[in-house]
């Protein structure tokens, strides 16, 4: 199974219709990207106000540690890091073609304020095995039950996010998977 | 006038005798086994008209069975959930309270979120898990599809393709009394006992139980002191323990004393072959 895990980093990602003259561009010479997921089109553009600020939850830099430590950007060796092209071309690549999904590892309520386009919610607590129904879930990810724990090797390739350096709920949801993965072996 | 209204009268008597009695016809007292498939549709319109109270009556067509796929040895992902539970969680995820199942709880916050999550996943990847957010109640994927199914609708022979197919997946788990000789999901076992619970909780009564079950062995034995009458069922093509409860005892749950009985030969309650005798101790 190959896992990338990717850090939430602090510049949002807007879901928008494309703005006519674009000063704001993904990248050089790419204004948005258009991608079909599902049967809906969803656009990513960046903010065309170059003086927008972020504000809110998202603005927030210092929480306290414990709880809201700093994390590796590896979780586990193995593990892909990826920022918003990486992000992107996964949605374009995996998404789009039904054998990837992007995955928001937050509890619910963080998810409501706000979310990468396309992600699907899988709070991290629920793919531990401390979750009675655990089992659900890592069969709709793919993942088929043997004696002793899931194999992956069919399932659907996961990209996994949380909130940024300081949230650990990314990095708890990628270790509950590999836990579920090699508890097999 | 009242002559063609006294007529017509009689003539929606008879039919309605003759849907009443039509099952009773071939001598099962389940459809579970035999494979009259408009006798099961009519039985599920029942359930729906009982649960829904809504007009869901769209499909009146006579609906080919099942093909079965006799293909032994297919593993069927069994759990240990029994058929109370799947039955009483599948009525309530239609919206109907039959009695309190005491291993529900209420408010259970990871089966909340997994709900959330299997409907998510659903969304994305287009598999049958997307009403899950609707039915909290519903707490196995199997009550997930089946709920969605009768909401949607469907008839039997759909909810039968569906749960086989889901099943072979290995999507899906399934009590052990569901599986039939031939590896397969008995679905008008959980589509019956659906049937039975929905009717109890609507002031109706439990079927009776069937004087002369299909294909039974009755042996009296004579001892110096007593008399005693055993009774054999060899296990057929298509049948699940469950089934086989149902032909003896008019109700599921009393596999378990089936089970007890033949425990010398019989493993575990989805390991009947066919062809294996059991003995049908008396209730």
């Amino acid at each position: 199974m190959t896992m990338r895990a990717f850090l939430w980093v602090a510049v949002a990602l807007t879901v928008g219709s494309a703005v006519a003259a674009q000063d704001v561009s993904l990248t050089e010479g790419q204004a948005d990207i258009s991608i079909m997921l599902n049967g809906q089109q969803i656009v990513i553009s960046r903010s065309q106000d170059t003086d927008a600020m972020l504000t809110g939850e998202f603005a927030k830099t210092s929480r306290p540690c414990p709880s809201f430590c700093i994390q590796p950007i590896i979780p586990v060796a193995g593990v892909t890091p990826a920022g918003e092209l990486e992000v992107i071309e996964f949605l374009q690549k995996n998404m789009a073609h039904n054998t990837g999904l992007l995955i928001d590892a937050r509890l619910p309520d963080w998810f409501n304020k706000g979310a990468i386009p396309g992600a699907v919610n899988v709070p991290f607590a629920t793919l531990n095995a401390e979750n009675p129904y655990q089992a659900d879930i890592l069969r709709a990810l793919g993942a088929t039950p043997t004696d002793d724990g899931f194999d992956f090797s069919n399932a659907l390739t996961l990209m996994i996010y949380g909130n940024g350096p300081w949230d650990a709920q990314g990095t708890c949801a990628v270790q509950a998977l590999i836990a579920a993965v090699t508890r097999q072996r | 006038m009242i002559r063609s209204v006294v007529a017509l009268f009689i003539f929606a008597v008879v039919l309605c005798g003759y849907i009443v009695l039509h099952p009773s016809d071939n001598g099962r007292p389940m459809p579970a086994i035999g494979n009259d498939a408009t006798v099961t549709r009519a039985q599920t319109d029942i359930a729906l008209a009982l649960v829904t109270a809504t007009a869901m009556l769209t499909n009146a067509a006579v609906i080919q069975a099942p093909q079965r796929n006799t293909t032994p040895g297919i593993n069927v992902p069994v759990d240990n959930s029994t058929m109370n539970a799947t039955t009483t969680n599948v009525l309530a995820g239609l919206g109907l309270n039959v009695e309190q199942n005491p291993n529900a709880i209420k408010d259970d916050p990871m089966l909340r979120m997994t709900t959330g999550v299997l409907s998510g996943i659903g969304a994305i990847t287009g598999n049958t898990v997307t009403t899950a957010s609707q039915n909290p109640t519903a707490t196995s994927t199997l009550e997930i599809l089946v709920v969605q199914a009768l909401k949607q609708g469907q008839n039997d022979a759909y909810i039968d393709t569906l749960v086989n197919e889901a099943a072979t997946a290995g999507t899906i788990t399934v009590p052990q009394i569901l599986v039939t000789s031939d590896g397969r999901v008995d679905t008008h076992v959980l589509l019956a006992s659906i049937i039975t619970q929905a009717t109890i909780a609507a002031g109706g009564t439990a079927p009776t139980v069937p004087d002369r079950p299909d294909g039974v062995e009755v042996r009296i034995v004579q001892r110096a002191t007593e008399t005693q009458q055993y009774r054999f069922y060899t296990v057929r093509s298509n049948d699940s323990l469950g089934a086989i409860a149902i032909n003896f005892y008019g109700e599921v749950g009393k596999y378990q004393l089936i089970f007890a009985a033949n425990r010398s030969t019989l493993s575990s309650p989805n390991n009947i072959r066919v062809g294996q005798r059991l003995t049908i101790p008396d209730a």
